[in-house]
């Protein structure tokens, strides 16, 4: 395998509903500026930069990184865009990977961002689906995520009172994150009451509309130690896809998920995943998916979802904590969001998470997905 | 550590066209896709990731690769969307192979600009406070470009209608391009001011297509080609998107990323025996050779004319056949088949290869890769 690559800086912004002070560039600088001071370097220790957005109809800019370049002072270095869905963020960090490990660069900057107040967003997503026979039916990205967790519900014991209770957790969770922009806890029964958008998906069940961004540096490891003693290495990391049409599909399990971890946690040797993960970041658009990514991540199994949050294993001081910075329900800049997950589970590995620390974390697991629920990553990470 | 060498092994591309009429983008990928592997001895079965190129603005749908996953073989693979041209794609491939992360990586760009609007695709491109509201836009760029290049070097119109020319009649002989008449000189002078001093013909076509490349760790390339072509340097870089902030009369990004190429490839000198290079424009056609190092400053025309010493743009390049968003990946995709089949093309020997792709209002980023035998 290749040279080893490490997290060596992390940054975000304050995600908000609507960051009506800065543009998108403006957005995009405030993360930058974060990560490069959180690494003790400058644009110009940066070889090359990834920049990872959302569909560009969320924002109504074509190809923003032309743009954004400017404002974090990156002309005249190597510029890529990845995009893919919400999964942006950690497809952007995936691709930077492969340029350190393969000796291409040595540092490149990760950049992602979403400013979807700019934008329409179910709308956006709706021209996700086929213009000939798909759009007639498709309600932005909600409709199917409901047909999908109903399917769930009798064979795996994915109830309505188990998914609250994942947005109890997640909610409680984000009240001790500086970065989240909803902070309010909620109640078993104020999810169950909340109103009903497409059922069992209530309103309680979804996360915020954010804008906001998140950078990390990555690193060789020669040059890792300018930058920190404790790196979070990348020790396994795989995005995985799933070409069936809705339909088509397994609605039980996520198989390019079941598929990514399967092969991560060999590249990383983790053959127990329930107690060899101090902790575990995953991006749940809506509470539903996090139970069934219990399941696919092999954290639990199949049908053990349910029982797996109610136990608080999953909750702070549980033995595997999911999404102690409260997830996409403190903060959801969709194209940012992978990358939020890598930073809070870096942070965890390096140390200094500025959300509740697990005490003395050494490996962490970061999921993430997007497109219709096809698209699936997977990362492992250790001190 | 040294990172494993990478080779193209096989490509495969569906002929340009104004208008596929009656293709459907999951057609045209479909068809380079199934054709990629015939005679190679790999299959579907072999590929171990797949890096695409493609446009959500082009194709009017959000997530566009989702929609063609099916199409581009990817079920159950690791996929991954890079909304640059194709050229960056393959960049992406080949830095995965050289990790030792993978062996066999399909890359695919494709677009159907008949189906959108190009002009709003440049135009959106443009910071949307100061540039947007007053107009600026591609056109305005290139004819910008194209005046400074003109009053700097003594050039006149016609030098550059000799270079539309030249580069139909090539992809007329060479080039997979749907061709039903290759202009004149005076053809070309007539087609009407689009951005002074361009007229329409100095721009390049916009056609839809699709293209596809197997890149392979040197393992496999030993075993599954006579001919591999190895990959030996790559650079990329972004110019500023300020327009007026950039270099006058140069391409600085182009010359920083051929340098880039140039230095992991060991290049001392220029001079490869092909060079397949993008361009929006006749002028930037002659700009971007400049960059590259193959000609002098205000040289371009005439190289581009001649094909002296290296054989430049066999295949027509960009300004007969532009599939924005493939463009890169079809140079990659042709100088690979002047290299592995030289007699095709009547070329003696080749050795190796410079193969240009470019994005952006007024050609911002470049990116930059030699090939070798």
């Amino acid at each position: 395998m290749g040279r080893h690559v490490g997290i060596v800086g992390v940054g975000q912004t304050h995600h908000a509903r609507r960051r009506t002070d800065v543009s998108q560039a403006g957005l995009v600088r405030e993360a930058v500026n974060r990560a490069l001071a959180d690494a003790k370097l400058t644009m110009d220790d940066i070889d090359a930069v990834v920049v990872a957005t959302g569909p560009v109809l969320f924002a109504a800019v074509n190809q923003p990184e032309k743009w954004v370049a400017d404002a974090i002072g990156a002309h005249l270095k190597p510029l890529v865009r990845i995009t893919s869905g919400g999964g942006t963020g950690f497809a952007g960090a995936l691709g930077a990977y492969y340029q350190i490990a393969s000796g291409q660069h040595d540092r490149v900057l990760v950049v992602a961002y979403d400013k979807l107040s700019e934008g329409a967003l179910q709308y956006s997503i709706s021209t996700l689906y086929d213009p000939f026979w798909g759009r007639e039916f498709a309600v932005g990205i909600m409709g199917f995520s409901a047909a999908y967790w109903r399917a769930r519900m009798d064979p795996l014991g994915h109830t309505e009172e188990a998914a609250a209770m994942v947005a109890v957790k997640n909610r409680k969770h984000a009240m001790s994150n500086p970065y989240a922009h909803v902070k309010k806890e909620v109640t078993v029964e104020e999810v169950m009451s909340s109103k009903e958008l497409a059922w069992p998906i209530k309103l309680l069940d979804v996360p915020p509309i954010s804008d906001g961004a998140a950078a990390v540096v990555l690193s060789c490891e020669s040059k890792a130690k300018e930058s920190t003693d404790r790196p979070a290495w990348i020790t396994g990391m795989g995005y995985f896809c799933e070409a069936d049409n809705p339909p088509d599909r397994n609605m039980l399990l996520s198989e390019p998920l079941a598929l990514a971890a399967r092969r991560v946690y060999r590249a990383a040797g983790i053959t127990n995943p329930r107690r060899q993960f101090d902790v575990v970041e995953v991006q749940e658009p809506y509470t539903c998916f996090e139970l069934s990514y219990y399941e696919s991540l092999g954290l639990c199994e199949p049908g053990g979802a349910a029982e797996l949050v109610a136990s608080g294993a999953t909750s702070a001081g549980g033995d595997i904590p999911v999404n102690l910075s409260g997830g996409c329900m403190g903060a959801n800049p969709i194209g940012a969001v992978g990358l939020i997950r890598l930073i809070e589970a870096a942070t965890q590995v390096m140390g200094k998470s500025e959300c509740i620390q697990v005490p003395n974390a050494k490996c962490a697991l970061a999921q993430t997905g997007g497109g219709w629920a096809n698209l699936r990553g997977v990362a492992v990470l250790q001190a | 550590m040294k990172a494993n060498k990478v080779a193209v092994v096989s490509s495969a591309q569906v002929e340009l066209r104004p208008r596929w009429g009656g293709a459907q983008h999951i057609d045209l990928i479909s068809a380079v896709v199934s054709s990629v592997f015939k005679g190679i001895g790999l299959t579907l079965d072999d590929v171990d990731f797949i890096i695409d190129s493609g446009s959500d603005v082009l194709d009017g749908r959000s997530i566009s690769n989702c929609g063609f996953l099916g199409a581009m073989g990817a079920h159950h693979k690791e996929e991954s969307r890079v909304e640059e041209d194709g050229l960056w794609a393959a960049s992406y491939g080949a830095v995965k192979i050289a990790s030792g992360a993978a062996d066999v990586g399909l890359i695919i760009a494709y677009s159907k600009p008949s189906e959108s609007n190009v002009n709003e695709f440049y135009s959106t491109q443009v910071e949307p406070f100061y540039q947007r509201p007053v107009g600026f836009e591609h056109l305005a760029a290139s004819g910008i470009q194209a005046q400074r290049y003109l009053a700097d070097h003594a050039l006149s119109k016609e030098d550059m209608a000799k270079v539309v020319v030249k580069r139909w009649q090539d992809a007329a002989n060479n080039g997979r391009v749907q061709i039903d008449a290759v202009p004149t000189v005076e053809d070309v002078l007539a087609s009407g001011d689009i951005a002074k001093p361009l007229t329409q013909q100095m721009m390049s076509r916009k056609v839809d297509g699709a293209v596809a490349l197997l890149l392979v760790s040197e393992d496999i390339a030993r075993r599954v080609s006579k001919k591999p072509v190895w990959i030996t340097g790559m650079g990329d870089s972004i110019d500023r998107h300020a327009f007026s902030s950039r270099a006058s009369g140069t391409l600085e990004a182009c010359e920083r990323a051929a340098a880039a190429a140039y230095k992991k490839a060991g290049w001392t000198e220029v001079k490869p025996s092909v060079a397949e290079v993008s361009a929006s424009s006749a002028v930037t056609e002659c700009m971007v050779l400049e960059a590259l190092g193959l000609a002098a400053k205000g040289k371009g025309a005439k190289l581009a004319e001649q094909n002296s010493g290296t054989a430049i743009n066999l295949s027509g390049g960009a300004l007969p056949a532009d599939p924005i968003m493939a463009t890169g990946l079809v140079r990659l995709s042709e100088a690979y088949r002047q290299l592995s089949t030289p007699e095709i093309y009547g070329l003696e020997s080749p050795t190796s290869a410079v193969v240009h792709g470019a994005g952006g209002v007024g050609m911002q980023t470049h990116c930059v890769f030699t090939l070798e035998v």
